[in-house]
């Protein structure tokens, strides 16, 4: 079915994917979920997780912890495993590498307008960009007055400059212009990393399309989501679904006509795959994910597969470090995905 | 002795009406208390479940898409005010009166008291008719476009939710405004009693 991986991948790729498999068995289990959502207070959270592969990052922070700090140092141990991973890794799994981490720059780059929009400092709002979406000009985002300023001063020199090429006006920044403009580029940039993945071939080609088909119809969704109700006109909608996925095009059809959550329930349950959506999106996702590690070897999706496991064990943690922070204990399972 | 009888009569009567007045101040005053202390508790639920509602917005959206360095620091009009008045109780006394005018705009130096104004559209905008009123108001959404024009619905549920919280706390000022009034008067009728 796939070409001949398991002749060739293990001379540049074997070593990385042998470390990205000893990775994955360091992400947190069911019965580590089980006594995080037992804890009274941060700081029980804190020891739990120093019997984890996170105990390093917290062992010197002082208590009182705040839930951001948590959230920070499991970060800082996702970005230096992506660093050594990047760092030992050649072409072409180093740019595959790389694609991983644009969705996080188009994000950095969207706080800094928006922040500096809002008169915010800079170096407050630098804090709060994700690590592993920064870029060196970075900072630079701040003089910009419009997108074309932002292209020609900044961005021309970043990895998403191709992802400009539709955003591009003179129209002074706002709100409605960054959000739009937010949106182009993630659409671009799936639909480039897509096609690097569909370059790439053989089982990487096969597992990664699914897993961004499946990354596109997320998005499809949360876009429709999040945009009932608000001045968004249907057609401006459909314009920021991906070009790809498994709802396009007669789902995108569908959804961008949709004005409450039960009409998007009734165009998902038409896929199977989606059938029961709105009870598990999530938990199927991360299955989805972890099969990438089983199903197939000599391929990168398990790289992409792991940053995402990583990333929504993040998210549990920040989840349950905020209802144990502030008290509501009953509420934790409402957003805890367990992966394993 | 008929006119003592009568004298004692009316002496009863009017202790009975003070008593009344005074049973009167008293009842006031205690389901005054009984409703400060509902609302309180009504306010405490109220804001955790906002809190909660924002950490579930910063758990969908990411922390880069809700904190606090997004908040707009330019110099522009308050969406909601208080407005303070006196009130007459019984025209020997005043009390304060605490009123919000929410989403009051005064972009024109105007102040619409509550009332909505549309906003001048970016886009084209869409007949908003059908929409619940949780996501119809233009300056509510407005409000919430410092973290982005797509948030998601547990954002304007935890706006929703501090909206409700900011009502309950004007309530509770009216009602200890109206309380503490309640128990000058019994404690005078207490006063005049003993003396």
């Amino acid at each position: 079915m796939y070409g001949f991986e398991a002749m060739t991948f293990n001379i540049h790729g074997g070593y990385l994917e042998a470390i990205v498999r000893g990775y994955r068995a360091g992400l947190l289990t069911a019965a580590d979920y089980n006594n995080l959502c037992q804890c009274e207070t941060l700081d029980d959270i804190k020891m739990h997780l120093s019997a984890t592969e996170y105990g390093p990052y917290l062992q010197n922070e002082p208590s009182p912890l705040h839930t951001t700090t948590i959230v920070e140092k499991c970060t800082l141990k996702l970005v230096d495993e992506y660093k050594h991973m990047l760092c030992q890794a050649t072409e072409p799994l180093s740019t595959f590498l790389e694609y991983i981490t644009y969705g996080h720059m188009i994000d950095n780059v969207v706080l800094i307008v928006t922040g500096t929009l809002h008169e915010r400092d800079v170096q407050e709002l630098l804090e709060k960009c994700h690590p592993l979406g920064m870029f060196d000009s970075i900072a630079t985002l701040a003089v910009a007055q419009n997108m074309r300023e932002l292209y020609r001063l900044v961005l021309v020199d970043t990895p998403l400059a191709p992802y400009f090429s539709e955003c591009i006006t003179s129209e002074d920044l706002d709100d409605m212009n960054i959000e739009i403009m937010r949106n182009t580029l993630y659409k671009a940039y799936l639909e480039d990393f897509y096609k690097f993945c569909q370059k790439l071939g053989g089982a990487t080609a096969e597992i990664m399309s699914d897993l961004l088909a499946f990354e596109a119809d997320r998005r499809a969704v949360n876009i429709t989501i999040n945009s009932i109700g608000t001045e968004l006109t249907r057609d401006d909608r459909r314009k920021l679904y991906s070009n790809f996925g498994l709802l396009y095009p007669y789902g995108h059809e569908e959804l961008a006509v949709c004005e409450d959550i039960d009409q998007v329930r009734g165009v998902m349950e038409k896929y199977p795959p989606y059938q029961s959506i709105f009870s598990k999106l999530s938990y199927g996702e991360s299955q989805m994910l972890d099969k990438a590690f089983y199903e197939e070897e000599f391929h990168y999706g398990v790289f992409f597969a792991y940053m995402r496991l990583r990333e929504q064990e993040i998210r549990n943690l920040m989840w349950i470090s905020e209802c144990v922070a502030q008290n509501q204990k009953s509420r934790v399972h409402d957003s805890v995905v367990f992966i394993f | 002795m008929m006119e003592d009888q009568e004298e004692k009569g009316n002496a009863e009567n009017g202790i009975g009406r003070q008593k009344q007045v005074k049973d009167e101040y008293l009842l006031q005053f205690l389901d005054s208390l009984d409703g400060y202390l509902t609302l309180l508790d009504s306010l405490s639920s109220t804001l955790s479940q906002g809190w909660l509602e924002l950490a579930s917005a910063r758990h969908a959206m990411g922390a880069s898409r809700i904190n606090g360095a997004l908040l707009d620091l330019k110099v522009h009009a308050a969406a909601t005010s208080l407005k303070v008045s006196e009130q007459d109780v019984d025209s020997m006394e005043s009390q304060p009166c605490f009123t919000l005018c929410k989403w009051a705009s005064s972009d024109n130096g105007e102040r619409s008291s509550g009332e909505e104004k549309s906003l001048s559209p970016q886009l084209r905008h869409r007949n908003n008719s059908q929409l619940s009123g949780i996501i119809s108001s233009p300056q509510r959404q407005k409000s919430l476009s410092v973290f982005g024009v797509l948030v998601s619905p547990k954002l304007r549920s935890a706006q929703l939710s501090f909206e409700r919280a900011l009502e309950t706390l004007v309530e509770i000022a009216n009602l200890h405004t109206t309380m503490l009034s309640m128990f000058e008067q019994v404690h005078k009728e207490l006063e005049n009693t003993n003396g």
